[in-house]
């Protein structure tokens, strides 16, 4: 389309700010002002306190944001310059500097607006200054003056001093979690403004939603047959034993997964607070969203990256699905499809329970502590049965099992081949145990383990193995035939045999550990990557 | 000429340097060694003038001028003198058809290779044969039985012949030595008996070549191509009296060894397996043409006219293992009824013997350890039951 008017003056007419003529004659001296509004910004799941000075003086009227903003951040100036105007607030035509400190410390995201439009309205005099005394804000502004919910908002209000916070309202109740703090709301900034010049008493906060009933989800009743599927679910559950489970397509895999965070017990308040911030951080959380105590399940394809998966990004340090899935589950269908180099990361997480992740611009450390679900097929046809039930060669078997590292497969506790149930129990089998009912068991056993000083059986360090484990001869002699047989390795031996405790502990919790739990703690740990030659 | 130079050279070098010649398949072999003495050959191949004679040039179709040239070329660079003191040193010998050390059972054989290569006891030849064929990707119960014929055969003074392929090949070599006294074994290979093939089986290769006898018609250094295989199958099926197939997929290579025992009147007897088994497919349907079927060595010793028609040894075996049954467990008995003879999961066994989890697997552990299963990655398999406690 042909401009049909000069596009110079369109320009200058746009220009901003209004450029206006230079006063030669001396003005008298104005007093310097200063205004400094606590607030808060995210560094990947921690909040960072963040102090917003406004100077407004005389001079070249213009807008600066300096302190190391990122690019969400240094636009504020546009925001805060329109919600103004709308919200029918003065802008002052002076020379307005405003400094996010510490400066050493990226900010990002647009949750300064708020703290960065009540501090230019006090420091033009607007506002009283004791009238933002005392409170902290937090909030992004729209152009019309709306104030809107930034992600993030549960780490941030923890880490403010302030005894109050001003937030948006639709994030009440997420800033009330911490419980510290008194908590104010602010639908607009033109509201906000006739509070704190005390011509509107202070909003109520929208009262707390009664927290949306749990779904109800898929439940365990749900599955017929696969009892080994099942047990091992169960015994996962309780002792915090990852699981492999390998099997044709059809055979249940990802019905048994996703079954499996509500076996599990609700998080307890460190959990749930480490998981809500992360799942605040990551912009997760509804409006109304309380405290994240279910446990999560994270399900990411197979095409997720490296830094999906772990956690990073460059300029926005995000966390990845591992700690999404912190206090849950963390399943990965297809195990086989997934790169090496990502499988690979998981290691030093599963290991520690949290992540690592260093930037050349900032590092941080995400929660990451979850129950590891893989699936695979047997074989590259899917069919694979045992050896020569398939065209599969083992050579062929070898290289699709390659791709999972010994030292990944080695962290599964559990390892079952499940089947396609037959018909007569998909059709006229009875229902199996209930959810609630099995995870009744999985919370007793979850005590005894918490009695021993470990958050679970899977926890329980080598050397108090005997202490903690002790075995019956018979069970012994299991396990001696099993080493000197070569079927079974010295590293694991602990495995089994923590396993074998989240068995007994299943089945009453006798102090021995018997021949019955060590041999289904064998049975549940099947080498699932054939090996290469039949002996 | 290179090759010509030295002058006293055998015959055996010639035909060795002959078989050497690229794309110098048996039958072209053939043709070159039954028009001419060996040497003569090797010198009418250097001058290029070979497929002048029509014989030759009808076994080097489609483009006898081609091949022609192409031998001439390569026999250019070959040193014959170098070569033959490279078969004393690897102790490799070799053997014109017709000549005095060539195998007499297969000199009368329409296909038989021209040269043959060898290494070990020739001696083994002379006991009876009887060859074990079988897929590569075997099942856990065609290893095992494989094996067991193996050694039971050679236990009975028979030579077990085979290809030392993967699989049930070796199994049945693996057995037949493992018979204390046993016959020596035979093995007939594709590649150059300097090439081991497949490098997993270098032991079992060396162990056959010190007490048995290995055969090839390919020359030292010979890659195992893939079209040497089917070409080594016919000489498998020539000097063996009984071909057993013991585990074949449909389309699996021993079609080739059957196809060559039937046209070689040999007797082609098969191990009847589960019909659901696909590694059983091939051998099931031998048995429905009529093949008579393997249960175990007995069967085979019938059929070579070693032993009187007798099942009493057989019998014994199944009385015992019913009273052995008979004194297991309930819950250990149910696993191994559920088991049955195929290999099954832990979850299948659960499912069938409606025993929980624990039970099972309690009772596995039991049956494996008085070697009643084998178990293999997740999958329990029964096997025929040997002295408890092992491995």
């Amino acid at each position: 389309m042909a401009l049909s008017y000069p596009v110079g003056s369109v320009r200058a007419a746009l220009e901003w700010p209004v450029p206006v003529a230079l006063q030669k004659v001396p003005r008298p001296e104005e007093p310097v002002v200063i205004a400094t509004v606590p607030s808060a910004t995210l560094l990947g799941v921690e909040g960072q306190s963040v102090s917003v000075e406004v100077h407004v003086s005389q001079g070249l009227p213009g807008f600066n944001v300096v302190g190391l903003p990122d690019a969400a951040c240094r636009e504020s100036r546009d925001r805060v310059r329109a919600a103004l105007l709308s919200s029918g607030l003065p802008w002052p035509l002076r020379r307005v500097t405003v400094n996010l400190a510490p400066t050493s410390v990226r900010k990002g995201g647009a949750g300064l607006d708020l703290p960065i439009a009540v501090g230019l309205l006090v420091a033009a005099g607007e506002l009283p200054a004791e009238s933002i005394a005392g409170s902290a804000y937090l909030g992004e502004l729209g152009l019309d003056g709306s104030v809107r919910r930034v992600a993030g908002m549960v780490p941030m209000v923890e880490a403010l001093d302030s005894p109050a916070v001003v937030v948006p309202s639709d994030c009440s109740a997420e800033a009330a979690l911490i419980g510290r703090h008194r908590i104010r709301v602010a639908a607009t900034l033109g509201a906000l403004v006739a509070c704190l010049r005390g011509e509107a008493p202070w909003p109520d906060c929208p009262a707390p939603q009664p927290a949306p009933p749990v779904p109800m989800g898929p439940d365990l009743a749900d599955v017929r047959g696969q009892h080994v599927g099942r047990t091992a679910l169960e015994v996962c559950a309780a002792g915090g034993h990852h699981l492999l489970l390998c099997g044709p397509p059809g055979s249940g895999k990802t019905m048994l997964a996703v079954r499996l965070p509500r076996l599990l017990p609700v998080l307890d308040r460190d959990d749930a607070l480490a998981a809500t911030r992360v799942h605040s951080a990551a912009g997760r959380l509804a409006s109304g969203d309380g405290l994240v105590v279910r446990p999560p399940l994270r399900a990411p394809h197979h095409g997720v990256s490296s830094v999906a998966l772990i956690g990073g990004g460059s300029a926005l340090m995000r966390p990845g699905e591992i700690s999404l899935a912190h206090g849950g589950v963390l399943f990965l269908d297809e195990l086989g499809e997934f790169p090496a180099s990502v499988l690979d990361a998981l290691r030093q997480p599963l290991e520690e329970g949290v992540v690592r992740v260093s930037r050349a611009k900032a590092s941080t450390t995400y929660p990451a502590r979850f129950l590891l679900v893989g699936a695979t097929n047997p074989c590259p046809c899917g069919e694979g049965g045992p050896r020569g039930s398939c065209r599969c060669s083992d050579g062929a078997r070898a290289r699709y099992h390659r791709r999972l590292s010994g030292p990944l497969l080695d962290r599964f506790d559990l390892r079952v081949v499940v089947g396609r149930p037959d018909a007569a129990a998909l059709l006229g089998g009875p229902p199996g145990e209930t959810t609630a009912d099995v995870a009744q068991r999985v919370a007793a056993v979850r005590e005894l383990a918490r009695e021993r000083g470990v958050r679970t059986n899977a926890e329980i360090p080598a050397e108090q193995l005997d202490a903690v484990a002790p075995l019956s001869p018979a069970a012994a002699a299991l396990l001696e035939y099993r080493l000197r047989t070569g079927s079974l390795s010295a590293r694991g031996l602990h495995r089994v045999r923590r396993v074998a405790r989240t068995v007994a502990d299943l089945a009453g919790a006798p102090p021995l550990i018997g021949e019955e739990h060590v041999s289904l703690a064998l049975g549940l740990r099947a080498e699932v990557v054939a090996s290469e030659v039949a002996a | 000429m290179i090759g010509d130079a030295g002058g006293e050279l055998p015959a055996e070098a010639y035909g060795a340097a002959l078989a050497g010649l690229p794309a110098m398949g048996p039958a072209r072999l053939v043709a070159l060694l039954s028009r001419w003495p060996a040497a003569d050959a090797w010198a009418r191949v250097g001058r290029g003038r070979a497929a002048a004679d029509a014989a030759v040039a009808g076994a080097c179709r489609p483009d006898p001028a081609g091949v022609a040239l192409g031998w001439k070329r390569a026999a250019a660079s070959v040193d014959v003198h170098a070569a033959w003191s490279a078969y004393g040193r690897a102790g490799v010998t070799v053997a014109l058809r017709g000549s005095s050390a060539y195998p007499s059972h297969l000199d009368n054989d329409q296909e038989a290779p021209a040269v043959l290569f060898a290494r070990g006891d020739p001696g083994a030849l002379e006991a009876r044969r009887v060859a074990i064929v079988g897929t590569r990707q075997c099942t856990r119960y065609g290893f095992d039985v494989a094996r067991d014929l193996g050694r039971e055969l050679a236990a009975a003074g028979v030579a077990v012949v085979s290809g030392l392929a993967l699989g049930v090949d070796g199994a049945a070599h693996t057995g037949a030595l493992a018979a204390p006294g046993g016959a020596p074994p035979v093995a007939v290979v594709g590649s150059g008996l300097d090439v081991v093939y497949p490098s997993r089986h270098a032991s079992l290769w060396a162990a056959v070549a010190e007490r048995g006898l290995l055969l090839s018609e390919a020359p030292l250094g010979a890659r195992p191509e893939s079209w040497r295989f089917p070409v080594r199958n016919r000489v498998l099926a020539a000097l063996a009296e009984v071909v057993v197939v013991v585990e074949s997929h449909v389309r699996g290579g021993s079609l080739h060894t059957v196809d060559a025992a039937i046209g070689r009147d040999r007797l082609v007897m098969a191990v009847p397996g589960s019909v659901r088994s696909p590694a059983s497919a091939f051998p099931n349907a031998l048995l429905a043409d009529g093949c008579p079927p393997v249960r175990d060595a007995l069967d085979v010793l019938v059929a070579l006219g070693l032993s009187a028609a007798t099942s009493g040894v057989r019998d014994r075996r199944v009385r015992e293992t019913a009273a052995a049954v008979e004194d297991l467990d309930p819950d250990t008995r149910a696993a191994l009824d559920a088991l049955g003879w195929e290999p099954a999961t832990l979850d299948e066994v659960v499912s069938r013997s409606r025993l929980e989890p624990g039970a099972a697997s309690l009772a596995l552990a039991r049956l494996e350890r008085e070697g009643w299963i084998r178990t293999d990655g997740a999958w329990s398999e029964r096997v025929v039951r040997r002295a408890p406690g092992r491995p």
